[in-house]
């Protein structure tokens, strides 16, 4: 009876419009767009990925192997499973335009059969099959745009792969399956494989994959045939794939980012929560009269709490229905701009998933920010119709415990949603860190101005005062302005600090380290003439080589090597490995001795100290390597430190000499140079040896960077995104301030102040405000920005002004503008219209 | 007029001001027989509502004890009080205090929807019938004059029958015809439900109407006389 007689109170209190609660939906409407529009858009890749999974990966299912083709056996297993198969080669070369004309590309040889699903898109529009046919004794080729515009080629030009001149048949626009090829240095060339057979190119020990898809029986039992294909090959180095996750990297990648953002949009909500809280605790303000009225007449606190709680309720749901509304809508508007892009699939629809995650994260927020000025709505006495509001006193216990239930389940579904508790549970305890902060900074910026307005100072300084005062007044507006401003910079700034040592961490240190060149697939006759061109060259600093095996990791002690490493990296896939008589230079052994000069007894490894600790490998142990499909088995006699992070040469494993005889390889080898002397040596060693390939460690660099700056993009946006709200909540605040800066105003001109004073007094207290809200987040900046950068990406941190210089300035533009956008009223106002009023 | 339906003893009320504590009231004894009217009277400041609110549960006393229909309300909490106020007292303020979302039915309506009664909206509209608004029952506050708005308040405080009506100034917002008008129809409703009336006034013609006056001063009743 009591819950039907409050809805029907409630009912009649929300008949008087949405006037005051226009933040109220602003804010959590904006925070539930934000998170629904990133899930939705997170959604729509997967559905993409997943829908598309045969034509990703180029077939049903695929068998992938490193540095070798398939063997018979592997091949006869094929035939028995599938209906048919397609072999496809795949690896990086130089691309060679007359006589100096070079560039990086990934090249894929593919067979008749390619591609088994999917299409390729060329330009002009002819068939693959047309494209790749030979002509005038050259084989055909199609090449990406980007490397045909850098080369200056047009079709029907000629240029060479190694030691083969190919012809550009058409230029490649789609490749149906390239989103499962994962990170790439150079744009695509696809030729066939049958003429690749002069090239030179894929000779024993050079560097490349052969991937087998095939096109199963309809209604094959992936999981059935994935089990079998493991058990029947899993030693050999052969790794199974299939539709069902056709990209894992990509699919990982978006789930990753996907999650990390919507984190970040949550964050973002919690500023929305800011405003809402304020609005509700306006709203409830302006309703004490009707709230003392109701318990004159009769009414129990219960009843009070469940009207208002009743009001909330539906207003926030309507704040989350059209929140949802625009996070669904946006996406839906801009799929044709995602969809061109992304480089793979993206399915939009309308997914209920993302909008339930996005509903539940707005209706708890609400909740939680509303629960506390509704439980104080409860206490509001009779008496406050005869003599002012009082102090309404602090929640009670079940509201506290209301208040833990619903962080708990914030918190819980967060980490549930994205999948990462660690990242979720980071996540939050860092938005609620960085509120407590800004509220501690907020209060501790109050006594600060209060302290400040009455030293001598700003004496004769009447706006300075003026201004300190109000900051410092009983007024809520440092702790509003600080709160609902201060954790969006706080994001940005932080994105900032990281984006910019990252940065310099890449651009200013890396190349001082690291080397110029990379080569690799020298073949060994290839070796010493390689390095007597660079013996002699002053303009090279340094040069390392060593061979270059690539080889898995199957047994360690005789198990399985997943069953003891887990998922650690270096059991997965294939390693670089390599051999050495004697210790090399710079390697430092830290456990165990190297194997003496031209050791020939049973095999020996030497392993990466860190990699070995974090897998728990002792002295002793022993590994067993698996390359070109023969097992090597040796002991972990020493371990070693191996720096990764300098682009340089690092091998996890280095064995004996002997241990390694007779297995086909290549070399690799680092090249320090001056920049200016990086052309000719290219130039020289290319031309002398086609087949090698070079890798431009800058060029490399700018993809990393590439990368890196968009998902900077995508978190400033994210972070955009929080800021928007808490320029609303910033809005909201000015807006309730318009009465108080009338009565202000007026008391001023009443007193002699001009406008302009008055204007000058409203626009410093604006841009103190928006000054602390920004050196507080600076400070959070910062710190977040040290703690990735010591503890996550293991580099330097150096504080970077240049960004931090921004946030403060945007912190006080947006303050301003906010402040200012109200500050007409009470400038125009004339003093006897409100003094007159409040008589 | 027979048995004491409210009973104040030795009641002090001290309540926190901006320069400290103020004693409001010092030390009250009063009882009130049923059906009688008793006029609160004396200069501004003088405790005069906040008496009235004692004797309604509005407000708590420091000290001494309230009495209503024999129901001790210092020892009750506020949700007792409000319980205790359905059906039992109807309270009318100087500044009206309706609900400004609720339209004039719904405001008379309200106590007895708090109470459960069944027929609460039947007997709202008889009862702004009776006090001349049959015509502006679907009527928001805003919508009505000022004597229109103490109407309905006054229709609100009379609809549950309650045995007490405390009223606050009640004509102070109003000019004189105005003023008149809503005297006569409180004390016809007093009259017609034989209600017991506490009436907070600066009035002396309305004092006279009541069947006695209590004279207040600096938060003491200085002076009590039947009329």
């Amino acid at each position: 009876m009591s819950l039907l007689l409050a809805a029907r109170i409630a009912r009649r209190e929300l008949r008087g419009g949405l006037a005051g609660f226009r933040v109220f939906l602003a804010c959590l409407a904006l925070g539930v767009a934000a998170i629904a529009g990133v899930g939705m858009v997170r959604s729509a890749i997967e559905a993409g990925l997943s829908e598309q999974g045969a034509v990703l990966l180029g077939g049903d299912a695929e068998m992938a192997i490193t540095y070798r083709f398939a063997t018979d056996d592997e091949r006869a297993y094929m035939a028995t499973i599938a209906t048919q198969v397609s072999e496809i080669v795949d690896f990086r070369s130089m691309v060679l335009v007359g006589d100096d004309n070079r560039a990086l590309t990934q090249v894929k040889g593919v067979d008749d059969a390619y591609p088994l699903t999917g299409t390729v898109v060329l330009e002009p529009a002819v068939p693959l099959a047309e494209a790749l046919a030979p002509a005038g004794g050259m084989p055909g080729a199609v090449m990406d745009r980007v490397l045909v515009d850098r080369l200056g080629l047009t079709i029907g030009d000629s240029f060479r792969l190694g030691l083969q001149d190919f012809r550009l048949g058409a230029v490649l626009l789609r490749e149906p399956d390239s989103a499962t090829g994962g990170f790439s240095l150079g744009p695509r060339t696809i030729v066939l494989t049958t003429g690749l057979a002069k090239s030179g190119l894929i000779a024993a020990g050079t560097l490349y994959d052969t991937a087998y898809r095939l096109d199963l029986p309809d209604g094959a039992d992936l999981d059935g045939l994935e089990a079998a294909t493991e058990a029947k090959f899993r030693d050999t180095g052969l790794r199974w794939a299939d539709s069902r996750r056709a990209a894992p990297g990509v699919e990982r990648f978006v789930e990753r980012i996907g999650s990390f953002l919507i984190l970040v949009g949550l964050s973002g909500l919690a500023v929305g929560g800011v405003g809402v809280s304020a609005a509700v605790r306006a709203y409830l303000e302006g309703k004490v009269a009707t709230i003392a009225t109701l318990k004159t007449l009769g009414a129990e606190g219960q009843t009070i709490f469940q009207v208002y709680l009743i009001q909330i309720a539906v207003l926030s749901g309507l704040g989350v229905l059209i929140g949802l509304i625009i996070g669904a809508g946006v996406p839906l508007l801009a799929a044709p701009l995602i969809t061109a892009a992304l480089p793979f699939p993206v399915a939009f629809g309308l997914y209920p998933a993302p909008l339930l995650e996005a509903a539940f994260y707005g209706v708890i927020t609400a909740f939680l920010f509303t629960l506390w000025p509704l439980a104080r709505s409860q206490g509001v006495r009779a008496a406050a119709l005869y003599r002012g509001a009082g102090n309404a006193g602090w929640p009670g216990l079940w509201h506290w415990v209301a208040i833990g239930i619903l962080v708990v389940a914030l918190v819980g579904g967060a980490m549930l949603f994205s999948g990462s508790a660690n990242l979720a549970a980071g996540t939050s305890g860092g938005v609620v860190g960085a509120l407590i902060l800004l509220a501690l900074a907020a209060l501790g910026l109050r006594r600060l101005a209060r302290w400040a307005a009455r030293k001598s100072f700003v004496r004769g300084r009447t706006g300075l005062r003026l201004a300190l005062g109000a900051i410092g007044g009983p007024r809520e507006e440092a702790m509003s302005v600080v709160l609902s401003l201060g954790l969006g910079l706080s994001v940005l700034a932080a994105v900032g600090q990281i984006d910019s040592n990252l940065r310099s961490a890449i651009d200013r240190d890396l190349p001082a380290r690291a080397p110029s060149y990379f080569f690799v697939d020298i073949q060994q006759d290839q070796i010493d003439g390689f390095l007597a061109r660079l013996a002699d060259d002053p303009a090279v600093s340094k040069v390392e080589s060593a061979p270059m095996l690539r080889g898995i990791i199957s047994l360690i002690n005789g198990k399985p090597a997943r069953d003891v490493a887990g998922n650690h990296w270096v059991v997965q896939g294939d390693r670089g490995l390599t051999y050495s008589d004697a210790l090399p230079d710079n390697a430092k052994i830290t456990a165990g001795a190297w194997w003496p000069a031209g050791y020939t007894g049973p095999a020996q490894i030497s392993f990466a100290a860190e990699e070995a600790e974090e897998i728990g490998l002792q002295l002793g142990d022993t590994i067993t390597v698996n390359i070109l499909g023969r097992d090597i088995e040796a002991t972990i006699t020493s371990f070693r430190e191996v720096d990764f992070s300098t682009a340089g040469m690092g091998f996890v494993m280095s064995m004996n000499p002997a241990a390694l005889n007779g297995a086909p390889h290549s070399f690799i080898s680092t090249v320090y140079a001056t920049e200016a002397a990086e052309g000719p040596i290219l130039r020289d060693l290319a031309s002398a040896y086609p087949n090698i390939t070079a890798i431009r460690v800058r060029d490399a660099i700018d993809r990393v960077t590439e990368a890196l700056t968009a998902i900077a993009t995508a978190t400033a946006w994210a972070a955009g995104a929080s800021l928007l709200t808490g320029f609303v909540v910033l809005i909201g605040a000015a807006a309730a301030g318009v009465r108080g800066r009338m009565q202000e105003a007026a008391v001023l001109k009443v007193l002699g102040a001009t406008r302009a004073r008055i204007l000058g007094s409203f626009a410093l207290r604006s841009a103190l405000l928006g000054a602390a809200a920004g050196v507080v987040a600076i400070a959070v900046g910062g710190v977040s920005g040290w703690a990735v950068m010591t503890f996550v990406m293991e580099a330097d941190y150096a504080f970077e002004p240049v960004s931090a210089i921004g946030i403060v300035l945007a912190g006080i533009l947006a303050t301003l503008l906010a402040g200012l956008g109200f500050a007409l009223p009470p400038l125009m106002v004339r003093p006897a219209q409100v003094l007159r009023a409040e008589e | 007029m027979t048995g004491t339906i409210l009973a104040l003893k030795d009641v002090a009320l001290t309540l926190a001001g901006n320069a400290g504590m103020v004693e409001i009231l010092r030390g009250i004894t009063l009882d009130v027989a049923r059906g009688e009217t008793v006029g609160l009277v004396g200069p501004s400041g003088s405790g005069k509502s906040s008496l009235l609110m004692l004797m309604g549960g509005l407000e708590r006393a420091t000290s001494g004890e309230v009495t209503a229909l024999g129901a001790d309300l210092t020892a009750m909490n506020e949700d007792g009080l409000a319980r205790f106020r359905r059906g039992n007292m109807g309270v009318v303020f100087q500044s009206f205090h309706l609900i400004p979302t609720m339209t004039a039915l719904e405001n008379v309506a309200l106590p007895m929807e708090l109470a459960g009664v069944g027929d609460a909206f039947a007997r709202a509209t008889a009862e702004l019938q009776a006090v001349g608004l049959g015509g502006r029952m679907e009527h928001f506050p805003r919508q009505m004059s000022g004597g229109e708005q103490q109407r309905v308040a006054l229709a609100r405080a009379a609809a549950p029958r309650p045995a007490i009506l405390l009223a606050d100034e009640p004509t102070g917002n109003l000019d004189g015809v105005n003023g008149a008008a809503i005297m006569d129809l409180l004390f016809g409703l007093r009259d017609r439900h034989g209600a017991t009336l506490v009436l907070v006034t600066h009035a002396p013609e309305l004092a006279a109407r009541c069947d006695r006056v209590v004279r207040l001063a600096d938060g003491l009743i200085v002076g009590e006389g039947m009329v």
